[in-house]
Parts: C-alpha cells; sequence; structure tokens
C-alpha cells in the first residue's frame, strides 16, 4: 500500500501515492472517473445495473463569469508587485521578465501582440547576462 | 427475477494474483475482496447489496486503493467503476469471452505502472508576468484597478479573456514541453484534460520499474523550473488507468 509522501525537502514537486493516498476526494474521482474496461452488453453475459450515486468530473469552461473573475484577481493585486517595481517598471521590464527566464515562450497570442517588446528582451539577452557576472562575479 | 446481491469487478489480474486479507472493497461495511479464476486470469471481485447505491467517497477510495496497491505487485486491468454482474459464473464468462485480449494487455502492463503529472498555475504569478510582457494586458489592467465592476466591466470582460486565452496556450506549451522533457522515460503518455479554470499540466504517462527513478527525477527537474509559476505534483504509482482504451475490448 502507498502512503503519502511529500518529496524532497524544499524539493518543487509535492508527491502524493496511488489509492487516493493524499486524501483529496478530487484527486480519486479525477483519477478513477470514466476510466477502465468498460463491460459491453454485447457481451452475453450479466451485467447488474446499480444505481450509481451521481459523480460528476468538473468541466473547466471559460465564461464572462470567468473573465470577471480573473479581472477581480487583477484589480486586488497589488500595484506595487511583490518584487518592488512600479507599474511602469513592469511594462517597460518586460525584457528583464524575458531575460530571466520567466515570461518566454506559451504566452502565445499575448506574446505575438507584444512581439515588439520580445524581441527586445531577446536582443538583450547577452548584454544583461554579462552585466549581471560582472556583477556577481557568477551567471 | 428478483435478486439482491451481485458482484463489483474492480479489475482484471493474472491468475497468480491473491488478495492480501486485509483489502477492503466498496460498499459499507466494505466488502470482501476475492479473486474468481478462469485459465490465465482472474477477476478482483466483492459482494455488493444491490438496493445500496455505491459512488460514495469511501467507496471511490476503495475501489482505487485496491486497483493501485495491486498495480504495484502485479499487472492489473481496471474495471470501469460501477461495473456489477451477477454472480461468479458471469465472472467467468466474461473472462472466458475475451481471455486472450485481456491476457494481452497484462502481458503489456507488466512491470508498468502509471503516474500522472497535474500542475496548476499560481494565479498571482501568472498574471503578474501577462501583465509585465503583454502592454495590452497591463493597459486594460490599469483602467481595470480601483474602479467598480459597473464602471469598467468591458474592460474586465477583455482582460480577463485576454488573460483565460493566455493561460490555455500556456497550458498546450507547458503540457507539450513537459512530455519533450520526461516522456523519454515514460513507455507511453497521455494528456488529461484539465480539470481547473488555472490547471498547467495534467498528463498520464506509463512507467516500466526500471525507469521509475529516472522518470521521477525528470519531473522534479521540470518542476524545479517552474517552481515559482506552477504548484506541481505526481500523483503515483497509481494503476493504469489512462492506458486502458475502454472499447479496445469490445469489437
Amino acid at each position: 500500500m502507498s502512503v503519502a509522501t511529500a518529496g524532497q525537502p524544499g524539493g518543487a514537486l509535492e508527491r502524493t501515492g496511488g489509492g487516493g493516498a493524499g486524501g483529496a476526494l478530487a484527486d480519486v474521482v479525477e483519477t478513477v472517473l470514466d476510466k477502465g474496461v468498460v463491460i459491453d452488453a454485447q457481451v452475453s453475459i450479466a451485467v447488474v445495473g446499480i444505481q450509481l450515486l451521481e459523480i460528476n468530473a468538473r468541466v473547466v469552461i471559460s465564461s464572462i463569469e470567468t473573465y470577471l473573475r480573473y479581472a477581480e484577481a487583477v484589480d486586488r493585486m497589488s500595484i506595487v508587485p511583490k518584487d518592488q517595481k512600479t507599474l511602469p517598471d513592469l511594462i517597460d521590464g518586460a525584457a528583464g521578465a524575458a531575460a530571466k527566464g520567466t515570461a518566454v515562450a506559451g504566452l502565445g497570442k499575448a506574446a505575438q501582440e507584444i512581439s515588439g517588446a520580445v524581441a527586445d528582451s531577446v536582443r538583450d539577452r547577452g548584454a544583461r547576462r554579462e552585466r549581471s557576472r560582472r556583477r556577481d562575479g557568477e551567471d | 427475477m428478483a435478486q439482491d446481491s451481485g458482484l463489483f469487478i474492480y479489475g482484471i489480474v493474472p491468475s497468480d494474483v491473491e488478495p492480501t486479507p486485509d483489502a477492503e472493497g466498496v460498499g459499507s461495511p466494505p466488502g470482501e475482496v476475492s479473486a474468481v479464476r478462469h485459465g490465465e486470469l482472474a477477476a478482483l471481485v466483492s459482494e455488493v447489496v444491490l438496493e445500496e447505491p455505491l459512488g460514495r467517497p469511501a467507496d471511490l477510495t476503495a475501489y482505487e486503493r485496491l486497483l493501485d496497491g495491486t498495480a504495484e505487485v502485479a499487472p492489473v486491468l481496471p474495471v470501469r467503476f460501477g461495473t456489477v454482474v451477477t454472480g461468479e459464473d458471469a465472472v467467468a464468462d466474461l473472462l472466458d469471452a475475451h481471455h486472450d485480449r485481456f491476457a494481452a494487455a497484462l502481458d503489456e502492463f507488466e512491470g508498468r505502472v502509471q503516474y500522472t503529472v497535474h500542475g496548476r498555475f499560481d494565479e498571482q504569478e501568472f498574471i503578474g508576468e501577462l501583465l509585465a510582457a503583454s502592454r495590452d494586458a497591463a493597459a486594460l489592467a490599469e483602467q481595470v484597478r480601483g474602479r467598480p465592476e459597473g464602471q469598467s466591466r468591458e474592460q474586465r470582460i477583455r482582460l480577463g479573456e485576454m488573460i483565460s486565452q493566455s493561460v490555455e496556450l500556456r497550458r498546450e506549451s507547458e503540457n507539450r514541453e513537459l512530455i519533450d522533457a520526461v516522456g523519454r522515460y515514460a513507455v507511453a503518455d497521455a494528456a488529461r484534460a484539465p480539470s481547473h479554470e488555472m490547471d498547467a499540466v495534467h498528463v498520464a504517462f506509463l512507467i516500466a520499474e526500471e525507469d521509475e527513478d529516472e522518470f521521477i527525477g525528470a519531473v522534479e527537474d521540470f518542476a524545479e523550473q517552474r517552481r515559482k509559476l506552477i504548484r506541481m505534483r505526481l500523483i503515483g504509482p497509481l494503476a493504469p488507468y489512462d492506458f486502458v482504451s475502454a472499447h479496445q475490448l469490445v469489437e
């Protein structure tokens, strides 16, 4: 029988054993629902219809409600983010974020819309690394 | 035909698999799990009362615990939750009708287990990155902040839609990158549908025993590279739920 494990101390990966060991019903439902061999009525065996409690998998559909909730999250976010940059810095700082490798591919459409900023950041990359290496003595 | 009990089928295993005495099945009180054997195969079953509806949290957990526990020691084909037949004869008929196909599938799962990688974006971090990378989003954010919804509804919807699309695109690329990064340690992979708006990755992998450590190491590296942005979880070892095709056995 497997048990829940926390993963490596300080590690970024959280480990959960099988058998619903994490104790989260959502995990169990997600793992087993609508999976497994279906015994079809074509086979001439006696399948008994039993009463199953309704179990709904969550289906993710984006809607206006979702959009408004995201906007609400933006509204709640402090204008000065946790790294203490001011908003103008943030907007101009797209280069910085990309150079750090956090705003890489995958922003997709958004990234296309700001292709200028991304291109700048790519050009800036080498230079920024150079500077930080000189300053920190390491990359 | 009034019948008041049936056999709940958990999964199909090789005939040398023996349920442990402490194995607990579905139902209340939990049913006693036994094996019905036929040829090279056996089905793990327990008796259930037909009047009692199944699907309580405890039933689902018992079902998964039995299958995952079995998968750690022997190959197992999960049978869909809720499959109940009239009795041992019906189980034997089922195993007989599909004997070779079940046996071949079990051979394939010998020494292999499923792991599911599930990651979720940190909402604040994700939105922060987007606002930093997109002038359009940042401009909308400025128009939204501190203004009541009634006065900024249109901008809110546009900003929210931008965030939502960005999540979807980023999810696609993260799933692809995960498979690129760790797929070489897997026998097979199967993308799973997102279960939350902020889902970042959700992929099931079939892993051979001898590759387990390397696979886990690769997932740890992947998680480490994204630790600020994505809360990454590794669930398993599991029975191969995502690698049993529902229809492969019915043609």
